[in-house]
C-alpha cells in the first residue's frame, strides 16, 4: 500500500537576490513500513524535501500524497526528528516526551502511562527527570526519537539525527533503530550525507543528484537484519552508492 | 547569601561609615547639613518605632507591585505581538522606541491631570517607565528563539495560544527575565520620583518631608532604605531566578 508519494516536487530557495532552485521535481513512492533513506550531496535540498513532507514547507511546485490526499499542513501524523534534536530546554526529559500528547489535551495519567513505555524502550528512564543541558548529544537524539514515536506517528522523518554523534554511539542507535522500526513497523524516511549508515538502515535507499535535485537511482536493500556497519556484505551496495553519489558531490564542489 | 558577606565587602562599609563619622566630627560643616551616621541611624530608629518608615515602605512596595504587574503582563503581551507580527512591529514597535526614551518622571505631569493627585497617578508612572523595557527585551527573546522549537511544537500539534504558552514564553524567557529585571529598575525609580512630586504618602514622600522639615538626617535615612530595598530585590529575587533560568535553560 503506498503510504506517501511525491509527486513532482519543485522547491526554489532564494538565495541573496536570485533564486536558486533546489528541488528539481522529485518523484517518490513510499509504502507502509518501508524504511527509505534518502542520500545526495550537501545542499541538494534532502532535508527540505523532509520538511516539505512534515507540511513545515510548502512546494513550489507539485504536492505530497498521504493516505490518498494532499498534504497542506503539519500535523502529527508525520513527525519530523530534527538533525539536533530540537529538545525544549525548559522541560525535563519526561516532559519533552510528553509535550505533543499534553498539546493533544491527553490526562496526566495517561500521558505518563505512554511516555514510559517510551522512555523505557530508549533506555531513558533514569533520566526522566534531567534537563536537557545535563545530557549527551546521543542521550538527547534518544530523547528526541522518543518524542517523535510517543505520538504514534504513520512517518517518521528524520534528518541526519545521528550526524554530530560519535561513532560507537551511532552504531549503537544505528542497531537500536532497525528494532525500533521492525517493533513498531513505522515508516520511516531517514536523511543521511553517510553511505554506511543508509545501507545498515534503509530497506529502500534514494539517491538524490546535485542541484536542482532529482532522483538519480533508487537501490533495493534486502540483506539481512540486525545489520552492523562493518558488514562486508553490503560493501557492494555502498560501492554502487558511492558511485552514484561521487559525480553528484563533484558537481556541488565546482 | 554568603558571597554577599565577604569580608572584603563588610570592610568596605565599616570604612565608609568611619570615615563619615570621622567628617561629621571634624565639625566643616554644621549638623543639620551634614550628619553623622549616629543621627541617621537614630532617625532609622525613630521611623520605625513610630511606624512611619514601614508604612512608608509598604505604601511604596504596593504600588511598585501593582505597576509592575501592569507593565509585565502588558509588556510581555506587547512584545509577543511586536516579534510575531510584522505589521505591529513596523507600528506599534517604532512607537515604542521612542516612548522607552522618555524618562518615566517626564509622564508625571500627565498622570497629575488624568488621574489626579491619586495611587492611580503613581501607579500610572510606575507601570509607563516599566512597560516598555519589558517589551522590548520579550521582543528580543522570541525574535532569537530557535525557530526549530516552533517548527517541532507545530509538528507536534500544538496551536494558536498553546504555541504562546507552551513554547514562546518559556523559550523567550532568559531574556524576558533581564527584561522584568530592567523594568524593576525601572518601576522603583519611577515610583519614587512620582511619589516625590505628587507627595502623597511613600517612600518619595518621606523623602520630599524630610526636605521640607530641613531634616537631612531623615532625608538620608529613607535614601539609604531606598537604596537597601534595591540592593535586596536585586540580588535575592532577581539573581537568583536569573541563575536559575540561566542553569535550566543550559545557559550557564
Amino acid at each position: 500500500m503506498t503510504k506517501l508519494e511525491a509527486k513532482n516536487i519543485v522547491k526554489f530557495f532564494s538565495h541573496e537576490s536570485h533564486k536558486l532552485e533546489a528541488l528539481g521535481g522529485i518523484n517518490l513512492k513510499v509504502e507502509a513500513g518501508d524504511f527509505v533513506c534518502i542520500v545526495g550531496p550537501s545542499g541538494c535540498g534532502k532535508s527540505t524535501f523532509l520538511r516539505i513532507i512534515a507540511g513545515l514547507e510548502t512546494p513550489d511546485e507539485g504536492q505530497i500524497i498521504f493516505d490518498g490526499h494532499p498534504v497542506s499542513e503539519t500535523s502529527p501524523e508525520r513527525i519530523l526528528v530534527f538533525q539536533e534534536g530540537a529538545l525544549f530546554p525548559w522541560l525535563t526529559v519526561q516532559d519533552n516526551v510528553e509535550f505533543g500528547l499534553k498539546m493533544a489535551g491527553i490526562p496526566k495519567d495517561e500521558r505518563a502511562k505512554i511516555s514510559n513505555r517510551y522512555l523505557d524502550m530508549m533506555q531513558l528512564t533514569k533520566f526522566a527527570n534531567s534537563y536537557t543541558y545535563q545530557l549527551s548529544t546521543g542521550m538527547k537524539q534518544r530523547v528526541a526519537i522518543a518524542r517523535a514515536l510517543v505520538m504514534d506517528p504513520d512517518v517518521l522523518l528524520m534528518d541526519e539525527p545521528f550526524a554530530s554523534l560519535d561513532a560507537q554511539t551511532r552504531d549503537l542507535l544505528l542497531v537500536e533503530m532497525q528494532l525500533i522500526w521492525e517493533k513498531t513497523k513505522k515508516t520511516i524516511l531517514f536523511v543521511t550525507h553517510n553511505v554506511a549508515e543508509a545501507t545498515v538502515l534503509g530497506n529502500k535507499i534514494v539517491v538524490f543528484s546535485n542541484r536542482p535535485s532529482i532522483i538519480k537511482k533508487e537501490f533495493e536493500n534486502n540483506f539481512p537484519r540486525p545489520r552492523v556497519t562493518e558488514d562486508e556484505s553490503l560493501l557492494k551496495l555502498q560501492q554502487e552508492i558511492l558511485a552514484e553519489l561521487r559525480p553528484e558531490v563533484k558537481k556541488n564542489k565546482e | 547569601m554568603g558571597k554577599n558577606f565577604t569580608p572584603h565587602r563588610i570592610a568596605f562599609y565599616v570604612g565608609i561609615i568611619v570615615i563619615w563619622q570621622i567628617i561629621s566630627m571634624a565639625g566643616i560643616w554644621p549638623d543639620n547639613i551634614f550628619p553623622s551616621p549616629y543621627e541617621v541611624a537614630e532617625d532609622l530608629a525613630y521611623g520605625a518605632a513610630d511606624g512611619s518608615l514601614f508604612y512608608g515602605i509598604a505604601t511604596s512596595m504596593w504600588r511598585l507591585a501593582i505597576g509592575l504587574t501592569i507593565a509585565i503582563s502588558g509588556g510581555v503581551v506587547l512584545g509577543i505581538f511586536m516579534a510575531r507580527v510584522e505589521v505591529i512591529n513596523q507600528t506599534v514597535g517604532s512607537l515604542v522606541l521612542g516612548l522607552q526614551s522618555i524618562p518615566s518622571i517626564a509622564w508625571v505631569p500627565l498622570a497629575i491631570l488624568w488621574f489626579g493627585l491619586t495611587d492611580g497617578g503613581i501607579i500610572f508612572v510606575t507601570a509607563i517607565g516599566a512597560i516598555f523595557a519589558v517589551t522590548i527585551n520579550t521582543y528580543t527573546g522570541v525574535k532569537n528563539i530557535d525557530p526549530h522549537y516552533i517548527e517541532a511544537a507545530r509538528n507536534m500539534g500544538a496551536k494558536g495560544s498553546q504555541l504562546i504558552t507552551a513554547v514562546l514564553i518559556p523559550a523567550a524567557f532568559p531574556y524576558m527575565i533581564s527584561g522584568f529585571k530592567q523594568g524593576w529598575a525601572f518601576a522603583w525609580r519611577g515610583v519614587i520620583g512620582a511619589e516625590l512630586l505628587f507627595s502623597f504618602l511613600g517612600l518619595g514622600f518621606l523623602l520630599n518631608a524630610g526636605r521640607s522639615l530641613n531634616d537631612v538626617s531623615q532625608v538620608i535615612s529613607i535614601m539609604v532604605v531606598i537604596m537597601v530595598i534595591g540592593l535586596v530585590i536585586d540580588s535575592v529575587v532577581f539573581k537568583k531566578l536569573e541563575n536559575k533560568v540561566m542553569s535550566r535553560w543550559g545557559l550557564q
